[in-house]
């Protein structure tokens, strides 16, 4: 699989605050990737730069294997931070500025990029009527105007309802389904670990992590388990591994041990040898939620 | 650059403002050397000897060929109604964050910068269209017969051009740096109307006439006071027709600087 963008050593600086702090990773063809990051983490800083809205301190960044350029970036359908529309045009209008100045598309694709965000039938009205919600449905459909092959979206959710999140959940997923790839940043834990193959954490500029988001989220072996005497089962479990960590929740326990070393079968046994019946045992992917505030310290 | 041309046109035509400043200007070109006319009249149109004196003194400068220079010299003074579309082109740009998404859609840095100066160049073209129109109107209505130089003077059309574009590329220079439109506004007509106009008053019999050498005033001399003032002041109209030649060279050379400052400070800043 090749790589769509190639970032090496970037670093980026306001002043004496340092924003990227040499920051290198792939992003592989075909994947759906997340930059995760607290606010201030340095993930608008990092889009900004391989998008050329910042000039990077140090390092640089490859688009499919070439140093940036607007060439490239016409291949790219891109959201950042905000929608940026001249207020006074329609929808309609504004995609037209978008088609004439990336190349992509045609006029029937501007109806198909409006169709596809919802905004067909306000596609005559100024921008600057548009509510949050549809200003933010109109920087997407901007972004999938003549179906390119990339995608970079900050913050795609911003300002839509719970339908309209849905909606951008299925079609990140379609858009990894028809094989696009996708770098998306946010800070929104649950939308990443749904639609992300791919994950980069960010911290104060730094990279705290990168890869497989299925890898990263199993660091860790969590069991769930359950029986009627949750106290005996407790201390049972506590004797059952030096390495066992133990949380317990009105109606469950969670133990954690070593990544590979939960063996349901053998966990089973060894309860019932000790005089418990379990009547709910669960190995249990930990949350990127909990991963994330691991590495971040949160 | 077709492509440039074609995005810029598709931000004008839907920009109302464009539409009424340049309707505006339509309007104040005409009005203002009517003006001038009306003035022109009352002195030369009078019985007495005064009017007389003032017919011989003046002659008539709004006939052609003369007709050029004093269209050029009149509607000089509203370049300020235009500049204010320049400037919000630009701050337009920078309040809608636009600029950065013509990049991020696929512009170079530099392409981006063309653009603006397409709109700058559209606009002195606009703007120079309508003072030939207004001149020939005003020439042809006050043809004396059996006169036929019309073009004599017509490279104050190339003079004016020039002139408008200098002028309008520093309102677009002080809108880029400064980026906020009100802003841009306040300090362009201030140092328009009010701050370069007193220093070259006080400048004028002092230091060497060093005010020619400010921004405005370096363009303004290519068109300098009409004719009639020759018989009102013959070295000052001598020496005000000597200095067209090198405040041409000096007008382009400014005009170049603003530009290459403009391509530069945008290559390098953060959007």
């Amino acid at each position: 699989m090749s790589t769509v963008l190639t970032l090496q050593n970037i670093s980026k600086y306001y002043g004496r605050f340092r924003a990227l702090n040499g920051v290198s990773f792939e992003v592989p063809e075909q994947s759906i990737f997340g930059i995760l990051g607290p606010n201030g983490s340095g993930k608008t800083t990092l889009l900004s730069v391989v998008l050329d809205v910042m000039k990077a301190n140090g390092g640089n960044y490859l688009w499919f294997g070439q140093p940036g350029s607007g060439a490239q970036r016409k291949k790219i359908g891109s959201l950042l931070e905000t929608p940026n529309f001249y207020h006074y045009m329609s929808a309609i209008d504004n995609l037209k500025v978008t088609q004439s100045i990336s190349g992509r598309g045609n006029a029937s694709d501007i109806d198909i990029a409006l169709k596809k965000v919802g905004l067909f039938d306000r596609r005559f009205s100024s921008f600057r009527s548009y509510s949050l919600g549809m200003k933010q449905r109109l920087a997407i459909g901007a972004t999938l105007l003549g179906d390119p092959g990339v995608l970079v979206f900050d913050e795609p959710t911003n300002g839509l309802d719970p339908v309209g999140i849905a909606e951008i959940r299925e079609l990140i997923i379609e858009l990894r389904k028809s094989g696009h790839t996708v770098i998306m940043a946010s800070h929104l834990l649950d939308e990443v670990e749904k639609v992300c193959t791919h994950v980069a954490i960010l911290k104060t500029g730094n990279l705290l992590s990168v890869g497989d988001v299925e890898e990263l989220m199993i660091a860790d072996d969590v069991v769930e388990l359950s029986a009627s005497d949750l106290g005996r089962l407790a201390e049972i479990l506590g004797k059952y591994n030096a390495q066992i960590i133990i949380k317990r929740d009105e109606n469950n326990i969670h133990i954690t041990l070593p990544r590979g070393s939960a063996q349901l079968e053998q966990i089973n046994k060894y309860c019932f040898e000790n005089g418990v019946v379990l009547n709910h045992l669960q190995l249990k992917k930990k949350k990127l939620e909990a991963r994330f505030f691991e590495l971040t310290n949160n | 650059m077709n492509n440039l041309i074609r995005t810029e046109w598709l931000k004008i035509r839907k920009y109302n403002a464009f539409w009424w400043i340049m309707g505006v200007t339509a309007l104040a070109y005409p009005g203002i050397n009517y003006i001038f006319y009306l003035g022109y009249q009352s002195l030369t149109h009078s019985e007495s000897q005064a009017g007389k004196f003032a017919t011989m003194l003046l002659g008539n400068p709004f006939t052609f060929p003369e007709v050029w220079h004093t269209v050029a010299y009149c509607s000089s003074i509203f370049v300020f109604i235009p500049s204010v579309v320049i400037i919000m082109f630009i701050s337009n740009e920078f309040a809608y964050k636009t600029q950065r998404q013509n990049i991020i859609d696929g512009w170079s840095r530099n392409q981006f910068m063309s653009s603006k100066l397409i709109d700058v160049l559209i606009t002195s073209v606009i703007i120079t269209l309508l003072f030939v129109l207004v001149s020939f109107i005003w020439g042809a209505s006050n043809f004396p017969v059996g006169k036929t130089e019309i073009f004599g003077q017509f490279y104050y059309v190339g003079l004016f051009a020039l002139q408008t574009f200098a002028q309008l590329s520093l309102a677009f220079l002080v809108a880029y740096l400064v980026k906020k439109s009100f802003l841009s506004l306040g300090i362009f007509l201030f140092y328009f109307i009010i701050l370069e106009p007193l220093l070259v008053f006080i400048f004028r019999n002092k230091v060497d006439d060093i005010g020619a050498f400010l921004p405005l005033e370096i363009s303004d001399r290519i068109i300098p006071v009409p004719g009639f003032s020759r018989h009102i002041s013959p070295e000052g109209y001598q020496r005000s027709l000597s200095e067209i030649q090198p405040h041409i060279f000096y007008t382009i050379a400014l005009t170049a600087l603003i530009w290459i400052i403009c391509y530069r400070v945008n290559s390098k800043r953060n959007l």
